[in-house]
């Protein structure tokens, strides 16, 4: 069965350097929908990644930034990108060479259209 | 607040799952209802109700998921307005627990479950030598088993 999302998590898989995507319940860290490569622990980058997202944007409203449009954890072996709507959030894992701005931009157009 | 157990070996185990998942209330015990372990209650008396209940819902869920799926049911989360209770089955080697805790916005129900396993590992990699499964629970010994738990938790007899 596919779900409304799959086209969208389609379109960002097809990225270079994306590894997985998925789509997140920002406050239940529970995957809506997802893909992932073979070996990639979904359940546990979704809830540890909604969290992060969470925290972060609890942090920039408290400090008076407003909303958070767009995150970003850089590790040594790739990076974490994360968007969010409503209480829906867009996890991107993607490889260091992969291109964030490009990410960036097609997340956030994906993010635009969950409205 | 506090953790407290019955056996020393389940402290760090539980106490590391507390501060992880950021959940407010924690509670070990076996099928039976019997306590082993405690985070986050006051009350013994609170401890005791707690333990009944998710024995019986641990009980009722099991039959539920063998009268629909073949199998029983080993997890249950039920989601309130402000807190979530998540009851769920942790097998070890040693024996079978029942594991309930209460989260509120603090944490996520995917951060639970993903600690919750990390949990039922360390809890095996834990637990000593023995096969408590094969230990009968007889019901004149389960009043005074349940009140010395609660006794070693909280202090009185």
């Amino acid at each position: 069965m596919t779900s409304p999302f799959q086209a969208m998590i389609e379109s960002l898989m097809r990225l270079r350097g994306v590894s997985a995507t998925m789509l997140v319940d920002e406050h239940e860290g529970m995957i809506i929908d997802a893909i992932l490569q073979f070996g990639q622990d979904g359940d546990r980058v979704a809830a540890l990644a909604a969290s992060l997202y969470r925290k972060a944007r609890l942090s920039a409203s408290a400090a008076g930034l407003g909303g958070v449009t767009f995150m970003q954890l850089e590790a040594e072996q790739g990076r974490i990108c994360a968007a969010g709507h409503e209480e829906m959030v867009l996890v991107v894992v993607a490889a260091p060479a992969a291109n964030v701005g490009l990410m960036r931009v097609e997340m956030l157009k994906a993010v635009r259209g969950l409205a | 607040m506090s953790t407290r157990v019955v056996e020393t070996w389940l402290q760090a185990p539980l106490q590391q799952f507390v501060e992880e998942a950021r959940v407010t209330l924690a509670l070990l015990l076996l099928p039976s209802g019997q306590v082993l372990a405690e985070h986050g209650f006051t009350r013994s008396l609170d401890v005791a109700s707690a333990c009944a209940l998710a024995a019986a819902i641990h009980a009722s869920g099991g039959e539920l998921g063998r009268m629909l799926d073949g199998r029983p049911f080993s997890g249950l989360h039920h989601a309130g307005q402000d807190r979530q209770i998540f009851l769920a089955e942790a097998r070890t080697p040693r024996a079978t627990y029942i594991f309930l805790t209460v989260f509120d916005r603090e944490s996520s129900l995917g951060l639970v479950r993903l600690y919750f396993d990390e949990f039922v590992a360390r809890l095996a990699a834990a637990a000593p030598e023995g096969d408590m499964a094969n230990d009968p629970v007889l019901a004149e010994n389960f009043e005074h088993d349940l009140n010395r738990n609660l006794a070693a938790l909280f202090g009185r007899a």
